[in-house]
């Protein structure tokens, strides 16, 4: 294998010969005393200016260094570092750094010159806050991070920075805080990620699934958010953040469902409000999985659980229906997915046209036409809405919903209490991470009840959750609580 | 997988243990018992608490499983015969209230008759259940206590109305070699210490434990015999027809609203809890077959599964037949079993120890 | 193994869509199912059997309902009668929302558990139902035009409902109830006896003013709630010569003629099954007074005021009743114990301002009055249920609970033996 050399012309030849692609740019310039130099970098990612600034300006006005270490010296660029390799070297360049040789100096030196288009930092559109910090991460790694260091200017945050994908080489940041966040954990996430072999990693969601200990699972195996503040509170609570070079959304490790049904305004509302909006939550979850079920049950296998003049009113309502109530409702919740799904690609300006047709041609004129009943639009409609009430959810509640459906028509209530009784047991041996996913429900953790369905006040949460096992519990300091409270 | 706590055991004893019971059990009980059925259930309550003490006695004097027992004290193979025992045992002891359960879910549940096939795939549910060892057991009464109560308040609120409880009265009404019949005649419903028995070795014994698991279990039998008083206070001269008691109990007061039978929703969670209940004694078969056979839960809990619904097929016209086989002739099958054997075990250490 | 599981999910998931889209166990088709909310049940004329009227909730697209009326004659049980509802109808029945049965007169000469064990035997259907019998026939009960256009059978569920029965108005007893009564110590139950009348023509229409007709048929308790006033009140059967028929329930103020009301406040009486006596209204007052969970009455009394006799209409409350079984000697002793309270609510003549303005104090001749009427009203009850055997009071009950030891000298002959003691007190405000 060929190595770099003094010799700055053949070093640019191998470097070539690496990156061939044309977009690969080579600056060739001159120390004062005559030394060729060249600056190996990518076009549209490298800051030029900078280069031309701190690279280029300074050795040509001394003469040619030795040594790295001297040309180090002489650089006016914070990033610098002594690289080898030429395949490393090709990566660096490839990162929208520069690799730098001077004829004479034998090994090349790495700049830190990116300069990346980025989004700017704005509100995430899934996470819109009322109350609360707006900003959200982007795109860039590093930008994330230092959005995240922002909030926890302590010396204890670590980030690790690891590679994955083949092709991609896609950066990977696992933040923690030393001293909270459990050891264990944190190496068997470095393990899992360093393990990951496949071409590219365009977003987290794919090192999710690595990470997932269940990848088949219906259910998540990561927390996900796209606030720093969010991410900055997980951490202090003992997680282990995930953060991936390109994609907007962060993960934390481990997972437990009961962060799905907590909202970032929680923490900064009321506790009372808090709570309401969490049980409000659940009961969304509830209606939206259950009631079709039930409805499609009731019909068709137990009469009695509806009162009678309900009853009397389906009965009116569903007569001449072609469909049996399980299909008009399993049909009915498919053309809410339909709507769902085209929703997110229609373009704006069919927006209007389209909400029209799925509102009165689907909805009121199907009933006109009797292809569906009016109850049964309720109950989809009902059942969809609740389920954005906890949005991270939707995707699995969907196939739930779906699910009981066709079991409340095949097996009737029976059926239904079966499937339940399945998924919980499912979810309550769904350990990952040390966490079990339903805690603090299953198994029963008492202390960490104060932040789960109803939420307590900020000095009822003075220690961190039991669940993590962190090695500090202490998050609120109790005596100064009550010189608080003396004032 | 096998690691269970005692708050999981102190839950299922409040939660799960009196959901068995809420079924047949107080109708075939006011059939031997007549109003004195809260004696008979009394003493076999304190029976099995008995012996639930006696097994936290042991689990406090070694922290070992009943296997590791039963090998120290008799070898290895002896063990395994031990635990052959009991799975056929636990086989039998779940027959019964799968039937009981059965009958109860197409009765409830369904109004026009349908075929067994709607109850089948419980036995799919059971199988994954069975599959997931005693964790699972306690992380499921962790989930059972909070509906069971909510369940089991509501029903009581709802039946209480219409509760007259000098129905019970007069006491010592009924002959005593009757309320004792219907106290031995009730073994089979009674099978708590045997389970606690396997837990042995699976849980750690904390401060106080005993205590706290008799208190449960004093809890669960309370709300047993709180229900068994409602019962017969709603139904009194028509109890021995009211085959299953927790979906007829509150349906007097939810009648006549207008929301209909809004008790429903309630029978329906007591029913879920039912589930967890019902799958106990198979995951304690399958445990059981797995020590014995030296193999992963999966396999063994396929066959048994497959058993039982086949049994369940081959029973589904002769409930009657076997609940009077299982309840008046082989009664001291499950006295031995669940009562003698359990507190038998103490004496395992003492010869241990010398 | 996830290779074994992911196969056992998708041939669980294939069965499931099979059964989903093809099953066929415990499916109701609801636009095949005859939703019956009431059942009339008649001996058959000629030879034994029954004849059977099931009133059926039918559903129109609009959401209101109607029902339809079907019979079957001549089945020979109960349960058979219920299998030919669905070959003439070509609808299956649902009994699950069955909230009355009614029996027809004929069927209370014979044992009634003949036919009721039929509801006890079935799961299918609640014994949470409203159990009367009525006069005449079943059939001809059920087939009545209610003037307030509803099903006769809700009709009848109004006039027996639980505001009814707090008022004292009518006996109401649901099957569990009767069913205990009947296998109990007693053997002994009662039923609401309902009596369809046709309403009056209309004389002016005018829908105003609540109620009752002053008449010698009309039972003589107001039976609008003060504190309802203004409400409807429940259709009862208006009198012949009553006038215009708010009392039909009419209250819209539009008169049919031609229009049946339904009236409830008789009670029959039975002892193993079969009819022992029947209570008239006012005897029905004083039982639900004394026995049930009737806490408040109106009811009218006669006293003499200044040598003239006065009729008081009082709004009674209770608020301790209870019956007491002792022994005294070796013999029983039944007390009859009621603490109430009355106020006048109106007179038959004009009163002082003064009489007005005090009309929650009533004179002690009125409560001595009341008592008096009340006594002896309960009194008349005790001696139809004696004569008949009929333990309408519970009497057997309490000698079996309370006082075991004397049950087997006593349980055939306690009603005619014991000593019947009446301890009711009347109080006014002061």
């Amino acid at each position: 294998m060929k190595k770099i050399t003094d010799s700055c012309e053949d070093n640019v030849k191998l470097l070539k010969s690496i990156l061939t692609s044309q977009d690969i740019l080579v600056f060739a310039f001159e120390t004062k005393d005559g030394a060729p130099c060249a600056a190996v970098y990518a076009d549209g990612m490298t800051d030029k200016a900078l280069l031309g600034e701190q690279i280029a300006r300074p050795l040509s006005q001394t003469e040619a260094p030795k040594t790295p270490k001297d040309a180090a010296k002489l650089l006016q660029a914070p990033e610098i570092k002594e690289e080898d390799d030429p395949d490393k070297l090709a990566d660096e360049v490839l990162a929208g750094n520069t690799a730098l040789f001077i004829d004479g100096v034998c090994g090349a030196l790495v700049a830190g010159m990116k300069k990346l288009s980025l989004r700017a930092i704005m509100e995430p559109p899934g996470a819109v806050a009322v109350k609360g910090p707006r900003e959200g991460f982007i795109e860039d790694m590093k930008t994330n991070m230092s959005l995240v260091r922002n909030r926890l200017r302590t010396p204890k945050l670590q980030f690790k920075t690891l590679t994955a994908g083949r092709q991609s080489k896609t950066a990977i940041a696992v933040g923690y805080i030393e001293g909270i966040a459990d050891d264990k954990v944190v190496s068997e996430i470095e393990k899992k990620i360093g393990s990951i072999d496949i071409d590219g990693i365009p977003d987290s969601s794919y090192v999710a699934k690595f990470l997932a200990e269940r990848p088949y699972s219906l259910f998540k195996a990561a927390g996900t958010t796209e606030k720093p503040d969010v991410l900055a509170a997980k951490m202090l609570e003992g997680r282990v953040a995930v953060i991936v070079d390109g994609s907007p959304i962060a993960l934390t490790l481990p997972y437990l469902l009961v962060e799905d049904f907590q909202g970032a305004q929680d923490y900064f509302v009321s506790p009372y409000r808090a709570s309401v909006s969490r049980l409000l939550r659940f009961i969304g979850v509830f209606v939206s999985i259950f009631l079709p079920a039930f409805y499609v049950a009731a019909q068709l296998f137990k009469l009695q659980i509806l009162p009678l003049s309900f009853l009397l009113t389906i009965a009116g309502s569903i007569q001449g229906i072609p469909l049996s109530p399980s299909l008009e409702l399993f049909f009915l919740l498919l053309v809410l997915e339909i709507l769902v799904e085209a929703s997110v690609r229609m373009p704006k300006y069919v927006a209007l046209a389209l909400s029209v047709i799925g509102a009165l041609v689907l909805g009121d004129t199907a009933v006109k036409a009797g292809l569906v009943s009016s109850s049964a639009i309720i109950i989809m409609a009902l059942s969809g809405i609740s389920a954005y009430t906890v949005p991270d959810l939707v995707g699995t509640m969907s196939i739930l919903r779906i699910a009981f459906v066709v079991v409340a028509g095949s097996i009737g209530t029976y059926g239904v209490l079966l499937m339940t009784a399945l998924v919980l047991y499912y979810m309550t041996t769904a350990d990952a991470y040390g966490a079990p996913m339903l805690a603090p429900f299953s198994p029963l953790v008492r202390r960490d009840l104060k932040d789960s369905l109803l939420k307590t006040s900020m000095y009822g949460l003075r220690k961190r959750p039991k669940v993590f096992r962190t090695k500090n519990e202490t998050r609120l300091n109790a005596e100064k609580e009550e010189t608080h409270g003396q004032d | 997988m096998d690691r269970i706590k005692v708050r999981q055991i102190c839950f299922y004893f409040i939660a799960m243990m009196p959901v068995a019971k809420l079924l047949v059990y107080p109708a075939t009980l006011t059939y031997n018992s007549g109003n004195d059925l809260i004696a008979s259930a009394l003493i076999s309550c304190i029976a099995e608490g008995a012996i639930v003490a006696l097994v936290m006695l042991l689990a406090k004097k070694t922290g070992k499983s009943l296997f590791k027992l039963a090998e120290g004290t008799f070898g290895k193979i002896a063990a395994k015969i031990i635990y052959a025992l009991f799975a056929l045992f636990f086989f039998a002891s779940s027959l019964l209230p799968m039937l009981e359960q059965k009958n109860f879910v197409l009765q409830v549940m369904y109004e026009n008759v349908p075929s067994i096939i709607s109850f089948a795939p419980f036995f799919f549910v059971c199988f994954f259940a069975a599959s997931k060892g005693f964790k699972s057991i306690g992380r499921m009464a962790d989930i059972a206590l909070p509906i069971f109560v909510i369940g089991y308040a509501v029903l009581m609120l709802l039946a209480l109305p219409e509760t007259d409880f000098s129905a019970l009265l007069p006491l010592r009404g009924v002959p005593l070699k009757d309320v004792l019949k219907g106290s031995l005649f009730s073994a089979n419903w009674y099978t708590e210490a045997a389970f606690l028995l396997f837990f042995l070795g699976h849980f750690e014994y904390e401060k106080r434990a005993s205590v706290k698991v008799l208190c449960s279990y004093a809890t669960g039998s309370l709300a047993v015999l709180f229900f068994l008083a409602v019962f017969y206070g709603v139904f009194s001269s028509i109890a021995i027809r009211q085959n299953n008691a927790v979906a007829q109990i509150s349906k007097y007061t939810a009648s006549f609203t207008s929301l209909g039978r809004m008790d429903y929703l309630f029978i329906f969670a007591i029913a879920l809890v039912m589930i967890f209940r019902l799958c106990v004694p198979v995951q304690m078969c399958v445990h059981c077959v797995c020590k014995t056979l030296g193999c992963k839960p999966l396999i063994p809990s396929a066959v048994i599964n497959v058993l039982l619904l086949a049994l369940t097929i081959f029973f589904n016209y002769s409930f009657l037949e076997l609940q009077t086989l299982f309840t008046q002739k082989l009664w001291f099958i499950f006295a031995l079993f669940a009562y003698l054997l359990p507190a038998a075990a103490l004496i395992l250490k003492r010869r241990e120890r010398t | 193994m996830n290779k074994v599981w992911t196969r056992i999910l998708l041939a669980a998931a294939a069965v499931l869509l099979l059964l989903f889209f093809s099953n066929d166990f415990g499916l109701i088709d609801i636009q095949e199912t005859a939703i019956v909310i009431a059942l009339g049940i008649d001996g058959a004329e000629e030879e034994e059997g029954y004849n059977v009227t099931a009133q059926i909730a039918v559903p129109a697209s609009t959401g209101s309902s109607s029902a339809a009326g079907v019979a079957v004659k001549g089945a020979s049980t109960v349960g058979e009668a219920i299998s030919e509802l669905n070959h003439e109808t070509g609808w299956y029945p649902t009994l699950v929302h069955c909230k009355l049965i009614l029996l027809g007169e004929k069927l209370a000469d014979e044992n009634v558990f003949n036919v009721l064990d039929y509801f006890l035997r079935n799961d299918a259907v609640e014994d949470s139902c409203l159990v009367a019998v009525c006069r005449g026939t079943a059939q001809e009960t059920l087939q009545a035009q209610s003037p307030v256009n509803d099903i006769s059978a809700s009709a009848i569920a109004k006039v027996l409902s639980s505001e009814a029965q707090k008022t004292g108005i009518v006996s109401v007893t649901v099957l569990k109830n009767f069913a205990i009564n009947y296998y109990g110590e007693g053997k002994s139950g009662f039923l609401p006896c309902i009596s369809v009348k046709q309403e009056a023509q209309n004389q002016g229409g005018s829908n105003a003013s609540p109620s009752f007709a002053q008449d010698a048929f009309a039972p003589s308790i107001k039976r609008n709630k003060w504190w309802h006033a203004k409400k409807r009140p429940l259709p009862i059967a208006a009198p012949a010569s009553a006038q215009s028929g708010g009392e039909s329930g009419a209250g819209g103020g539009e008169k049919s003629g031609g229009k049946d009301v339904f009236q409830a406040s008789e009670t029959m009486l039975f002892y193993e099954g079969k009819r022992a006596a029947v209570l008239n209204s006012e005897e029905t007052l004083a039982y639900n007074l004394a026995a049930t969970d009737t806490d408040y009455a109106y009811g009218s009394v006669a006293a003499e005021k200044d040598g003239e006799e006065i009729v008081y209409n009082l709004k009674m409350k209770i608020s301790q009743k209870k019956i007491k079984l002792t022994f005294e000697n070796g013999m029983p002793v039944i007390t009859f114990r009621i603490r109430a309270s009355a106020n006048v609510i109106d007179t038959d003549a004009a009163s002082s301002i003064l009489d007005v303005a005090k009309t929650q104090i009533a004179d002690e001749t009125v409560l001595k009055a009341a008592e008096a009427k009340f006594r002896e009203e309960l009194s008349s009850v005790y001696g139809k249920a004696a004569i008949s055997g009929c333990d309408v009071f519970g009497i057997k009950k309490k000698l079996y609970r309370f006082r075991f030891k004397e049950y087997a000298d006593f349980k055939n002959s306690i009603l005619e033996k014991a000593d019947v003691r009446y301890d009711i007190r009347f109080t006014s405000l002061k």
